[in-house]
């Protein structure tokens, strides 16, 4: 498709995918048109682990809904194994669903508080297999093992487990249908340092022994760095840049992705780069700028920005969005 | 002197029978003008030790300590209409979710005029101007439109600059940042945290950043405390508890970060978590945690002393045998840093 992915067969593809919501404005007010997601294109094959970097508003989530099926996309195309799956039907929906998991960003509001862990790891398969009680039973001690939990506590409510112990739980009913892809919403941002460590791990190792792909959602991009192999760095609803994660961490070449380094803290003195402090905020999808959406925070704007979008294109080994990419 | 000196505070919630202890006998001082960056992970007493400073630990919450001044008094000993005086004047606070700690019912003229009005009074229209010169200080665009929005109009990078201008609304002396930027994205984090060093520097204030996040603390503060389980750990300046921790939870909360495993396919874990209630280990803390710990570990709950012979530093440190400067334990010098699987 483009040249910075590796020749595997694409598991999961996206082509310009699109959601637009429709925003209430009030009585007799016409509705407005929220572009939440604006044509966003990538591949994920198996086993590789293909981040979403960005701020808050900028669609990350909204993306997450498309690849897990929970809403139709507007605009554009999914394919999975190779199958068109936008305008699928229940029965295709029903196939296809499993493949696709998610775990939350909140170990603490995710999982059911009145309801024990074996019913946590069961029902996925109550609802998508022909499997009796007891074998349910057993894939779901079988998984908890998997996920470094003690099988001993099967029959324990949420409430009393730690906050990383519940992540693993979160993770284990993921994986309970062997699923092709895991969409990871910011799964440790939500955890201490130290278990953060454990459960980065834990993703990890579960991808090595699986081969299962994920689309990991975050804003820490040291995690990205640890975890990736791609990366795609969203803005208001559109990619600005998406290559390999060596390319872009060692040579960042959009001016978003740039002021996002260097708004990362970092402990070592000597890689903390020159500060570019973004000045205001993530515009509103509902009036998004004219031109290139990034123009009024970016201080490399020129009277081009303001007037025409910039098309996403090949530049030295990645994809970015930027007029001015050559010069900077 | 210090403008802030805590000795020996210590929090305990629940029975007096079997208490939980949140805070440990935590010694604390804070000089005028200096930046104090206070970390540890959840449940570690960072949040409780600001919020007894303030007087916000409710009953059945028992708030103890030998001594607890600022400039000079004693706000335990004080009576309760004066620590009131002090409080939201010369010691404020900017709390971690900006969303839910102002009120949805009142604008930000409201809520900014009500801090004024209760410490220094003044006209209405006397103190709408000020509203809007704090407004105009903490750069919110827009200011005399913002006076009448509600919180529920702003975006969260917003709210946080109007909960860091209330707090500074009486010039306090001293400020304390609870997790001020946890719920902000990297871009407006580095919005916020330049902004309160700004403040720092222009008004001369002691400020004590509470956080959970170690780059924060080292791209930011001057001195460096790390709690754990109501303990301070560890406390020293930057370069020295980022270059040299000399206890090993410092050492292994760093490793931890991705940022110390680049190259590497695994992390570096701290197994288990922090104990609670009813796990509180006999002897150090961290035993059963730390990688080094040895049989006196176990039995002997170190005091926070100084090692100046390890390192030629004024870190103090809690722990039986300090790690020197390449890392290792004291006890075994040929002890290799243990790989945690």
């Amino acid at each position: 498709m483009n040249g910075i992915y590796e020749m595997s067969p694409p598991l999961l593809e996206a082509r310009n995918l699109a959601k637009h919501y429709g925003v209430s404005q009030g009585w007799f007010k016409p509705r407005a048109l929220a572009r939440a997601l604006d044509g966003v294109s990538f591949t994920l094959a198996p086993g590789k682990t293909l981040a979403v970097v960005g701020e808050s508003g900028c669609g990350k989530s909204t993306l997450a809904r498309q690849i897990t099926m929970l809403e139709r996309p507007s605009d554009g195309e999914l394919w999975m194994d190779g199958a068109n799956i936008t305008d699928a039907d229940r029965a295709g929906l029903k196939r296809v669903r499993p493949l696709v998991q998610m775990v939350f960003q909140n170990p603490y509001a995710s999982l059911n508080p009145r309801k024990k862990v074996g019913a946590i790891l069961g029902e996925p398969l109550a609802i998508n297999t022909q499997l009796n009680k007891a074998q349910r039973a057993d894939q779901g001690r079988a998984m908890m093992a998997r996920v470094g939990l003690r099988p001993e506590f099967f029959g324990r409510y949420p409430h009393m487990f730690s906050g990383g112990q519940r992540q693993r739980i979160a993770i284990a009913r993921a994986l309970m249908l062997e699923p092709k892809v895991i969409v990871a919403d910011e799964p440790v941002s939500a955890l201490d340092v130290s278990i953060q460590a454990q459960v980065l791990n834990l993703l990890m190792d579960l991808q090595q022994a699986s081969g299962v792909a994920y689309l990991f959602i975050s804003h820490n991009l040291s995690v990205v760095e640890h975890i990736a192999d791609n990366v795609l760095v969203m803005y208001l609803g559109k990619t600005v840049e998406h290559g390999s994660k060596q390319e872009i961490f060692s040579r960042p070449r959009h001016p978003y992705t740039r002021a996002l380094f260097a708004s990362t803290p970092r402990i070592d003195p000597l890689q903390r780069q020159q500060k570019i402090i973004l000045q205001g905020e993530l515009p509103s999808p509902l009036a998004p700028p004219p031109g290139c959406a990034f123009n009024t925070r970016c201080p490399h704007a020129v009277e081009r920005c303001r007037q025409e979008a910039p098309p996403l294109a090949l530049f030295d080994d990645r994809l970015v969005a930027c007029h001015r990419v050559a010069e900077l | 002197m210090a403008l802030l000196d805590i000795r020996n505070l210590c929090v305990e919630f629940g029975s007096t029978a079997s208490p939980f202890i949140a805070v440990d006998a935590v010694d604390l001082t804070v000089d005028q003008g200096e930046v104090v960056g206070i970390v540890g992970e959840s449940g570690s007493g960072k949040s409780v030790t600001s919020l007894a400073l303030m007087g916000l630990v409710d009953y059945p919450g028992r708030v103890t300590a030998e001594r607890m001044a600022f400039d000079g008094r004693d706000l335990l000993r004080m009576p309760d209409k004066q620590r009131r005086g002090l409080l939201g004047k010369d010691i404020a606070m900017i709390f971690q979710d900006p969303m839910t700690s102002l009120n949805p019912c009142f604008t930000v003229a409201d809520q900014l005029i009500e801090t004024l009005r209760v410490h220094e009074g003044g006209s209405r229209r006397e103190l709408r101007g000020r509203a809007l010169a704090l407004l105009k200080q903490v750069e919110i665009p827009d200011a005399e439109h913002r006076l009448d929005a509600y919180p529920h109009q702003l975006s969260g990078g917003m709210s946080q600059r109007v909960m860091v201008a209330m707090a500074i609304a009486c010039n306090p002396r001293l400020l304390i940042a609870d997790e001020p930027t946890t719920a902000l994205d990297v871009t407006v984090q580095a919005q916020i945290l330049d902004l309160l060093l700004q403040l720092q520097r222009e008004r001369g204030m002691a400020l004590m950043l509470i956080t959970h996040d170690l780059s924060v603390v080292a791209q930011t503060v001057q001195r460096v405390i790390v709690m754990y389980a109501g303990q301070v750990v560890e406390t020293g300046s930057v370069p020295d508890i980022f270059n040299a921790p000399q206890h090993p939870y410092t050492q292994a909360l760093l490793g931890a970060l991705p940022e110390h495993n680049i190259g590497r396919a695994r992390l570096q874990t701290i197994p288990g978590v922090v104990p609670g209630q009813f796990d509180r280990p006999r002897g150090c803390l961290l035993n059963p945690r730390c990688a080094y710990a040895v049989e006196p570990c176990r039995e002997a709950r170190p005091e926070l002393v100084a090692h100046a012979h390890l390192l030629k530093t004024d870190s103090k440190v809690r722990c039986l045998f300090p790690l020197n400067a390449k890392g290792e334990p004291t006890h075994h010098p040929g002890m290799r840093k243990a790989e945690v699987a």
